[in-house]
Parts: C-alpha cells; structure tokens; sequence
C-alpha cells in the first residue's frame, strides 16, 4: 500500500514530549518519583479529549487521516507516561540514593476524619486516606511492563482498528476506552494504598467491560461482556470484604501503615493470625476472578469477543496480571523474617492448588481449540496460574522460614510474570496480524460478491489457515519467539522464569510438605501440554500447506503492525537472558536495590547463571530441570509436529529464522488422530470441562428462582402497596368532587355553615 | 345614647338578611349587594364595640373596611361585566363551569 509513507510523519508532533523530562528535572528540579503523577495523570486528562473532540469531529477527514480518530494523542499521553516511567526506572536502577527500597510519595491527603468507636465516642485520634505512589522493585517492573504494552499496542492499534471498515467513525470510543483503562492500570501500580488499588482495580474492571463490548451489536461480545464483568464482579466483592477486615485489623489501609510491622494491628494489639488468614484468603478470591483462575475463570476465553488490541493488552498482558500483583503484596504478611505472622501455611497451599489445577486444566483445553485468540487466551490462564503456583510456593516458604527458597520462588514468578507478558502481548498481536490480513485477503477476494458466503468465513479460525510462514515473515518470527517463550524453549524468555518455578515447587514437595505434591506434578505436566499446544497453533497457523484459497492473497503490508512485534520478538528472545544474567530475580524479590551481576566479569557471570540453569548442584533440582526440558522442549513440539507439521507448498520460501522450524516439522512423520478428537475426552474439552454448562445450571437452580420470587414480591407486595393507595385515592377523590358544584350559592352556604359551627364550638370552649 | 347592644342585634338582622339573600337571589347585581349588607353588619359591629370600649379604633377600622368595600365592589362589578360579555348572562345558576 502507498499510504505507507504518509502515515509515520504522524506521530512528528508527539517528539517534542520528549522534551518534558529534561523540562521537569532541569526547570522545575523535580525527582523522578515526584513526577510520577504525571503517568496516571496524563492518560487521564487525555481521556476527555479525545471523547469530547471524537464526539465533535466525528466523520472530519483531518481528525480521520491526522489524528488517527485519537489515536495519535492516546498514542502521546501513553508516550508521556513510558517516558516518565522510564525515568524513574533508570533513576531506581542507578542506585540513586533518593530512594530507599520503598519510595513512598504522600501527595495530599484526602479524606480526614475522626475515628468513631463502637461506643460512640470520638477518639482523639484522626485517621487519614491519603493519596501517594509507593515505588517498589515490583511496582516499578509492572509498571514499565504496563507503560511499554499500553504503548506499544496503541501504536498496533492505529494499524488494527483504524483500517477496518467496521470500525469507521467509532475508534475514538476505543482510544478513550483504552487510554482510560491505561489509567487504571498505572494507578493501581502506583497506589499506596489498598483503597487506592482497589479504586483503580474497578476502573480497569469497567473498562474491560466496555472494551470486550466494543462490537455491541453481536449478541456473543455484548454476552461476553456482561459474563466478564459479573464473573469478576464475584471475586471483587470477596476482595471488598477482606480489605474491610484488613481495615478493621490495622485501622487504615495504607501499605505504609500495614507493612510498617504487619503483626501487630491497630492500638499496638497483636493480629489474630486466623482473622489475616481470612482477610488474605478474601483478597485472594478477588485476585483469582481478576486473574481469571479456577473456579472464577470462565469469563477470560469468551473476553476474546473484543477487538484484538484489547486481548492483547487487557486480557492477556495487564489487567489479568493485577490479581498477581495483589498476591504479591501479600508477602510482608506472610514473611516471618521480617514480622510477618506465623502459621499461614495454609494460604500458600491453597494459591498453590489453585494454580495448578487452572495451570493443567486451562492447558488441556487448549489442545482443542481451533481459534487461534482462545488458544491464546487459555495459554495466559495456564502461564498465569504457573505465576500463582510460584507465588503459592513462595508465600508458604516466606511463613516456613525459608528465606532463600521463598527468594528465589517469589522473584521468578515475578520474572515469568514480565516474560509472560512481553511474549503474551506479542502473541496477541501477532494473532491480531494474522486474523487482520487473512480478512483482508477474504474481502480482496471477495468484493465482487460482497455478501455471499460472508458469515460462513472465520478469519480466527486456524482450520481456515495453514503455510502463512512465507507470507507473513515478521509475523510468524514474532509468534515463534513468543511461542518459545511460552514453552520454555531454553535460554529464551520464559524458560529462565518458569523452570525457577517449577524448581522450587518440587523443592517445597520433595524436602518440606508432601502436600505440594499435586501442584508439583501438575504444573510439571503442563509445562508439556504448552510445548504442544502452542507448537499445535503455530504449526497449524504457519507450516503446511494452505488449508484454505484465502491464505494465498495474504500480504503484510498494514502499517503500524509490524514495529511492535520487532521490537517485542527482540525483547522476548533475548531479554529474558540478559535480565537472568543481571539477577533479576533477586531485584524482583527486593534482595538488592538494583541489577547487578553476582560474579565479576560478563564471562563468568554467563557461566555461572548457564550452570545455575542447566547443572544446579541439587540432584532432585537437576532432575526437573531437565525432565521439564525435556517434556516442553522435545516431545510436546514433536507431537504437535506429527499431527499438524508439514512443509510449505512447492515453490513457498519463509525466511532463515522460521524456515527450519518448518522443514523440521515436516520430518516427523504424520499421525491421524482423528480417532481421538471423536473420543469423550475431546468433547469434554471442546466444551470446555462443562464449567459453563455447570454455572449455567447452578445459576438456573439458584439464581433464577429467587429472581422470580423477588420479582413475584415487589409486583405483588410493593408495587401492590403503592397500586392500593393511589386506586383508594382515585376512588375519594370522586367521592370529594361531588361537593364542589360549581354553584357560587352552595359555596356560599357551606362557608356560612362552616363558620358558624366554628363559631358555636369557640362558643361552646369559652 | 342608644345601648350597643342594639347597635349589634340590628348588625345580626342585617347579616341575616345577607346571607338569606346570597342563598335565593340569581342575579349576580343582588347576590353582590347582599354581600354588602354582611359587611357592613360587620361595620355595625366595630362601631359598637368603639362605643361600647369608648376606643376610637373601632371607628378607625370601620373607615377603612369602608373604603375596601367599595374597591372591591369595582372589582365585583368588572367581572360581573366580564361575564356578562362572554356569557351574556350574570345568572349564577349558569356560573357553574367549575363544577366537579
């Protein structure tokens, strides 16, 4: 396409924002964490604006062609907020010694009141909901992985949404949506409060409802969007409890205040460890339905309703990763080295089984299903719940006094938590390519006869691909790095995270509780169910021959696609190494302020993290190291290969990085399989382990009848109340009326008759 | 000096015949003229009060209902005219649109 050259000089406004850190450090002498404001306060003042003149300027060719429908200012106040965010990184990171391990801003203060006891006397005490930031190695990782997506997929958007018909003239709704849940999501990062990421956590919750039902017309997105939010809505209810017994505890939620010395509650009394034990427990519910975990987990596969960018950054990349870093907070309560509370055992357990039974069962179902975005989104449910697992394992050894293992658990669930999401965003992205060009190359080929046969094409459907390696290069690179990622292809992206994980689950279940066991070899077992799933959708997608006439007239050729999966593919392949060299899970577990490598010297670094990943010292850790290799790595991909693998068509060339990949997968021989995708196993998991059926029946046997009876109530009892008094009122009022005749002598009369009666009964008083 | 309470039986027997008179006259003119009896029985009534109490107040008051009394038969009069133009009638058997 020729446009291709007019639509970058775009963006040439948006360079002098990069002018506003120097501004701010040299004219103002700000720090960086004072400036922090700026990430949630630029999103949030752009949101207006771009509702406001979309609304005005609607269907205006300039704001059409030069602002992108707003994408281009969304694209701006999302450049504001990486950049300063950027800042404060490199600025924590070069050990300036503004900052201590925690950074708390307290900016103003928002609600005082005096606190009133249950006996109604004022206490002399006042308490105060502030508002502030708390910077932290967690917040501060999240943060960038949040600022850097919600870039980055802004820009793929412009590309995505603005060059589909469908969404002609509405793409301001999507940018304001967007740059609004942007907001939410640096907010709750920032936040130095429970209240406050609790704010923020609802702010994203609506946005995602919204987003999911960008296309409202379709009865399934405006389904999907209403089952997202009731679902969550569930889990956000127990969060709302348990942060009102958090409060009750310690008399404010302010993480200040709360992990200060988190054993000891309001008024110096010492906390009941089974009242935090329900408190944590609650917050966890509101983390699982966020996170989209067993048994709140249904709502995530039908979310992909919404347009791709939106799976990409919301449902696969942020928002889903709230609920972990909720859980994250949770360790200062658990850590008994630093005055946590002792006996919580139990909690880590339970995060741990819940994640490993999501992490297996959101795995199996994804062997099954043929849309490329739900594959997808059970791939996030599944590496989400591993990130559980980890902070399952990693809570239970803060409470057993195990500081170096709970280190090491804690900050490589953290780790898989930015690998997951540098590669889960790209995934989606690319899937977002493919699906975008495969529906432009149908509509080429179909714009003679523009309706015929329209609806019978499923541009998502993987059956309908096959052998787009050649036609789509950058794109199949991307998805077979982020597929790595994901798998845990060695020395790429998720493997230095997710074998941590996987390790030190099995230290927990082998030297300390048997009760790990489960989550163990759950876990253990998915990580060879991802090698095949996601080899299965790739092969499927990209190698073999095409499946289908439309995958022939595919080129890649949209703009604003292409820049960010590079720029991803990049990151996914080698930063997860370079990050491991740099000991980024001990920066993520707060044991040091900033990276820095253990040995001297790069080559004995590299030796030594080589050595640590592949030859631990530990036999039993050597053993599942190599097993996991060996399960994700060789036979997950190879059998995938033999079902779905193959060679492209003669003549079809893909480029050197995915060419062999193609090749090899055609090598393996080809398996039928058709006898087991007929079987019960295969039916249970196309629908989906029947935990739709089975919400579906519990809520009509519950649910349902009560609504009846409430409805039965209020039409009978209330609305009868009210229906009685004004049919009686009617009725006097007639009865009334009849007096008044309309003859000036009756008035007369009664007037008379009135007062003299009053004057005989003053007469009779007297 | 004749004694008040004459003064207030003849103010008695002037608002009776008031009243009776609203009750069976028609014609709005004479409906209006009784009205105007009552009051000035009313009128009767201060002035032998100011009599009776030897306190000018009564007279004072007496003046003035005086006065509004003839206001308020213009007033009475125009609407009177009123009607008579719109309904070509001042009967108060057919003044009854407010009927119900």
């Amino acid at each position: 396409m020729g446009q291709n050259k007019h639509e970058y000089p775009l963006i040439y406004p948006l360079i002098p924002l990069l002018l506003i850190i120097p501004i701010m450090k040299f004219v103002f002498n700000m720090e960086s964490f004072d400036a922090a404001f700026l990430i949630v306060l630029a999103p949030l003042l752009i949101f207006p604006t771009i509702l406001i003149i979309g609304q005005i300027y609607n269907k205006n060719i300039v704001w059409k062609e030069n602002y992108k429908e707003g994408g281009i200012l969304a694209l701006g106040a999302l450049g504001v907020s990486l950049s300063v965010s950027l800042w404060i990184l490199f600025d924590y990171l070069s050990d300036n010694h503004h900052f201590s391990s925690n950074t708390v801003v307290e900016w103003f203060q928002w609600i005082t009141f005096d606190y009133l006891q249950s006996d109604y006397t004022i206490q002399s005490e006042t308490r105060i909901i502030g508002v502030g930031i708390w910077i932290d190695s967690i917040s501060l990782m999240i943060l960038f992985v949040a600022t850097f997506l919600c870039f980055l997929i802004c820009w793929f958007s412009m590309g995505y949404m603005n060059t589909d018909p469908i969404n002609e003239d509405r793409n301001h709704r999507f940018y304001a949506e967007f740059v609004l849940f942007s907001m939410g999501m640096f907010g709750m990062v920032l936040a130095d409060s429970f209240l406050w990421l609790f704010i923020f956590w609802e702010i994203m919750g609506l946005c995602s409802y919204l987003l999911i039902g960008f296309y409202y017309w379709k009865v399934s997105a405006a389904y999907a969007a209403k089952k997202a939010f009731l679902t969550t809505r569930v889990g956000d209810v127990f969060l709302m409890v348990g942060l009102f017994i958090l409060y009750d505890i310690y008399g404010s939620l302010s993480f200040e205040v709360i992990f200060d010395d988190p054993s000891t509650g309001i008024g110096g009394v010492l906390v009941d460890s089974n009242q935090l034990f329900w408190a944590l427990l609650l917050l966890f519910v509101g983390a699982v339905g966020k996170s989209a975990q067993f048994p709140l987990h249904v709502w995530l596969p039908d979310a992909m309703e919404g347009p791709t960018p939106v799976s990409a950054l919301i449902h696969a990349a942020t928002m889903v990763n709230a609920g972990l870093y909720l859980v994250a907070r949770m360790v200062p309560f658990v850590d008994v080295h630093h005055h946590g509370l002792a006996n919580l055992e139990e909690l880590g357990l339970i995060i741990a089984y819940i994640g490993g039974i999501t992490a297996f069962m959101a795995a199996s179902i994804a062997f099954v299903q043929n849309d490329i975005k739900k594959v997808l989104a059970y791939s996030t449910m599944s590496q989400l719940a591993y990130i559980f697992t980890g902070l399952g394992v990693a809570l239970w050894f803060y409470n057993t006094d195990h500081h170096h293992a709970a280190t090491i658990a804690f900050g490589a669930s953290m780790f898989h938590l930015f690998n997951h999401a540098m590669a889960k965003g790209m995934l989606f992205m690319a899937s977002g390519s493919v699906i975008h060009e495969v529906h432009h190359a149908f509509d080429h080929i179909h714009e003679d006869n523009s309706d015929s046969s329209h609806h019978d094409f499923d541009p998502q459907d993987m059956r309908n691909m096959g052998g787009l390696a050649s036609k789509m290069p950058i794109t199949a690179t991307a998805m077979m790095f982020g597929s790595m990622s994901i798998i845990g292809v060695p020395l790429i992206g998720g493997f230095w995270s997710k074998e941590g994980i996987i390790a030190e689950t099995w230290k927990a279940a082998i030297e300390e509780e048997p009760l790990m066991f489960i989550p163990a070899i759950l876990i253990l077992a998915t990580a060879g169910m991802t090698g095949f799933y996601m080899s299965r959708m790739w092969l499927m997608t990209f190698a073999g021959e095409p499946k289908n006439d439309v995958v022939n007239h595919v080129h890649e050729s949209t703009p604003w696609i292409k820049e960010p999966l590079i720029i991803l593919t990049i990151i996914t392949a080698i930063g997860g190494f370079l990050l491991s060299l740099l000991g980024v899970i001990d920066f993520l577990a707060s044991e040091t302020d900033h990276l820095a490598m253990h040995e001297p010297g790069i080559i004995s670094q590299l030796i030594y993290t080589l050595e640590h990943a592949f030859l631990p010292s530990d036999v039993n850790t050597r053993l599942i190291g190599w097993t996991t290799i060996l399960l994700s790595f060789i036979i997950g991909p190879i059998m995938a290969a033999r079902v779905h693998g193959g060679s492209l068509k003669e003549g079809e060339k893909a480029n050197i990085l995915v060419g062999w990949l193609v090749k090899l997968s055609g090598k393996f021989g080809s398996q039928d399989v058709s006898s087991l995708s007929n079987s019960q196993i295969s039916e249970a998991l196309q629908n989906r382990l029947y935990f739709d059926n089975l919400y579906e029946y519990i809520i009509s046997k519950t649910v349902f009848p009560f609504a009846n009876l409430t409805a039965w109530f209020d039409r009978t009892i209330v609305d009868g109340i009210v229906k009685q008094i004004e049919s009686k009122a009617v009725i006097s009022s007639l009865q009334v009326r009849k007096v008044t005749t309309g003859s000036a002598r009756d008035y007369i009369l009664m007037t008379a008759v009135g007062m003299l009666s009053l004057f005989f009964l003053m007469w009779g008083m007297s | 000096m004749i004694d008040p309470s004459w003064i207030v039986g003849l103010g008695v027997i002037l608002f009776g015949i008031g009243l009776l008179g609203t009750f069976y006259h028609k014609n709005a003119i004479v409906v209006l003229m009784c009205i105007e009896l009552m009051l000035n029985s009313a009128n009767l009534n201060f002035v032998a009060g100011a009599m009776y109490y030897s306190d000018v107040n009564g007279w004072v008051f007496t003046a003035i209902a005086i006065a509004i009394a003839a206001a308020e038969v213009a007033i009475g009069l125009a609407i009177l005219l009123s009607m008579y133009s719109t309904q070509e009638t001042i009967s108060l058997e057919d003044a009854n649109i407010l009927k119900n």
